[in-house]
């Protein structure tokens, strides 16, 4: 149990520490520091505990929640490139918010219940589709049609967009992941959803593991198949609606970091969330940095950062010949 | 020594298509081919005039074509060859290249999936030409460069997959990840770019006719004058491709060569209507589609798949210029919300996916 958590809870550290370090403007990471250890100037002390510290517990619940998705759609889909992102749920619940601005609620009433519905009826719409067609077995369709729908989704997203110009100023922010600005206020809003989907994610990891090993042998086991999907949908959707509130969609992260967190630990699913809860914040973290620094005094979307991240790990999922079966 | 030919009447055409000979050459023309062409080619003209009446000052339809042509009351002349023309002869141009590019590439690799979109070319062109812009403001380097992104983007793509293989999804999902990273790409580009390049630089990462540079039409009209022929001789040479690789080698078809020109063709064609026009999603898997409906199996449509280009970005345009007029939608969303469910549809119903 100790392999692989160490060392992921050391990279967390870091990714922490760089966070509250590192920023666009000129608080550099010597007077931050200073701040961490208790003293600092009043700039230094400003821009660390009133930026980049809400930024940073953002960041953390989102990569957390982003993390966990991932694994537990990737072990109920029975498919190591099941990505939120990729399979259209962070479309759906961007979309979702989209409309429900469009038709007159005002942006800051959104709560995160919004979100959670268009998350689920994203993920819900790529699955069954694909058990529907049965391309279940295949898992490189599945993720052809999670792209076709979210590049739909996005579409349509922008069509309201484009038609709206009170919506289309509302929600820029739910259209580009990005972690900037965000404030403690957003946490609470979230910070319920998701300890629900951690919640649930925790108590399905035994049955889901289980499917691993086939649905008829799962059942000998004692599980139902069709409940541990059910519930491993409910947690995609709770982790990823939330997380899509905090931050807007933000993607790959769901596919890095669970195939890291198999290359440390091995298929074992609990182990996998376990490391997933660490490295999936380290994650979001180090690309907020980046985004950060890249790109001075301004600031890159923190989806961007994950894409370019993440792209390779999803060519090089594609290429291993053996694709790891789940 | 007389040249002597043979003095046997020449073979009868196999059913279904005509002997076109000349100077001791002779080539047959798949007729149904040929009719969805002319049907397809008739439609366009009119879709051409109906978008060039239609607009804030409406013209009879029947004016519009003579007005092309500078007769016809002088206002008219006016508005059509020097506001209306050119977009309509950019989408006219734009679709037809990605048309062709789309059937070259699915044809290739047997599935109906593989077009520019997904491997990954339009986004490596979008790219490239917007670090043109954003680097160099010259108006010969958008071009350029979006060749260079796109045959960039068909290397990593076609050599990270390991060719575009016959079972080919593996590569589709190696398209969609460079597509992402060069997409990636292009938005740290904008957004590292001063204001007034990146405004300039907007209108390739969502596919419009609105911002045409002429010379990128221009080239964009060269290119495909060049790349029209080509393709069509090699269409008639895939048509043989379908047939397992041994068997084709011993007709004395030099496969290789034949895989490079045809994706060459097909780079160049895309990324030339990339950098006049920006990413037009869909419209490469739609077109091909159609054409092979309309011309039947046997033939690789590439005159029709060109034609049918062209009409599905003239409808699209038409389309997001009336229904929300006064406000315009780009013609890439229109297609992508048109094309989306038409490509969810298309993966999830059959089995299997090959090309007749």
């Amino acid at each position: 149990m100790r392999r692989g958590v160490l060392p992921s809870l050391a990279v967390l550290a870091v990714a922490v520490l760089a966070s509250l370090a590192f920023g666009a403007g000129d608080v550099g990471p010597l007077r931050a520091v200073a701040v961490v250890l208790g003293g600092g100037d009043d700039d230094a002390r400003f821009a660390v505990l009133e930026l980049r510290v809400p930024r940073t517990l953002v960041a953390v619940a989102v990569g957390l929640a982003l993390g966990l998705a991932g694994a537990v759609l990737q072990a109920a889909a029975r498919n190591p490139l099941a990505e939120p992102g990729l399979l259209g749920v962070s479309a759906g619940a961007s979309f979702a918010v989209v409309i429900t601005i469009a038709a007159g609620a005002s942006a800051a009433s959104v709560g995160p219940a919004v979100a959670v519905l268009g998350a689920a009826a994203g993920c819900l719409l790529a699955l069954g589709a694909a058990r529907l067609r049965g391309t279940g077995d295949d898992p490189i369709r599945l993720v052809l049609a999670g792209a076709a729908l979210s590049g739909l989704l996005s579409a349509g997203t922008s069509v309201v967009l484009l038609l709206d110009q009170r919506t289309a100023d509302e929600v820029r922010f739910w259209t580009v992941g990005s972690v900037a600005g965000r404030d403690l206020g957003t946490l609470g809003e979230v910070g319920p959803v998701l300890a629900a989907g951690v919640v649930i994610a925790w108590l399905v990891a035994r049955p889901l593991s289980a499917l691993a090993l086939g649905d008829s042998t799962a059942r000998s086991l004692g599980h139902r198949p069709a409940r541990a999907r059910a519930l491993g949908v409910a947690a995609v959707a709770l982790l990823v609606g939330g997380s899509v509130a905090a931050a807007g969609p933000i993607a790959f992260v769901g596919l890095v970091v669970p195939f890291l967190a198999r290359a440390l630990v091995g298929p074992d699913l609990r182990r996998v969330l376990t490391v997933c809860l660490l490295l999936g914040p380290a994650v979001v973290l180090v690309a907020d940095v980046a985004s950060r620094l890249l790109v001075r005094p301004y600031e890159m979307p923190l989806g961007v950062i994950t894409a370019l991240i993440g792209a390779p790990v999803l060519v090089a999922v594609v290429r291993s010949s053996r694709m790891p079966a789940l | 020594m007389t040249a002597t030919r043979p003095a046997t009447a020449p073979a009868t055409p196999p059913p279904g298509t005509w002997r076109v000979a000349a100077g001791g050459r002779s080539v047959l023309v798949d007729r149904r081919a040929a009719l969805a062409a002319t049907v397809l080619g008739v439609l366009v003209l009119l879709v051409v005039a109906v978008s060039l009446a239609i607009g804030t000052a409406r013209l009879s339809v029947l004016d519009t074509l003579p007005a092309a042509f500078g007769t016809g009351e002088t206002r008219d002349v006016l508005l059509v060859q020097k506001l209306r023309l050119p977009r309509v002869v950019a989408g006219v141009l734009v679709g037809g290249a990605l048309g062709i590019s789309g059937v070259l590439l699915q044809t290739l690799a047997r599935n109906r999936l593989a077009t520019p979109d997904t491997v990954g070319l339009n986004d490596g062109a979008t790219a490239f030409a917007v670090a043109s812009i954003v680097a160099v403001s010259t108006s010969l380097a958008p071009s350029a460069l979006a060749l260079v992104g796109a045959a960039t983007a068909a290397a990593l793509t076609l050599g990270l997959a390991g060719g575009a293989g016959q079972r080919g999804y593996r590569f589709l999902v190696v398209g969609l990840g460079v597509g992402a990273a060069l997409g990636a790409l292009t938005q740290l580009m904008l957004a590292r770019a001063p204001i007034d390049a990146a405004n300039q630089a907007f209108p390739w990462t969502v596919g419009s006719l609105n911002a045409r540079a002429p010379l990128a039409i221009a080239l964009l009209a060269a290119g495909l004058a060049v790349a029209l022929p080509v393709a069509v001789v090699l269409g008639r040479q895939l048509r043989m491709l379908r047939l397992a690789d041994a068997v084709v080698v011993g007709l004395g078809l030099r496969v290789a060569r034949v895989r490079i020109a045809v994706i060459g063709v097909a780079v160049v064609t895309a990324g030339l209507a990339i950098a006049a026009a920006g990413p037009l999603g869909l419209v490469a898997l739609i077109a091909p589609e159609m054409a092979r409906k309309a011309a039947g199996p046997r033939s690789v449509a590439v005159v029709g798949s060109a034609l049918a280009g062209a009409l599905v970005v003239l409808l699209a345009d038409l389309l997001g210029r009336t229904v929300a007029a006064p406000l315009e939608l780009p013609v890439g969303i229109v297609t992508a919300v048109v094309g989306g469910p038409y490509l969810l549809w298309l993966l999830l119903t059959t089995r299997t996916r090959r090309i007749p």
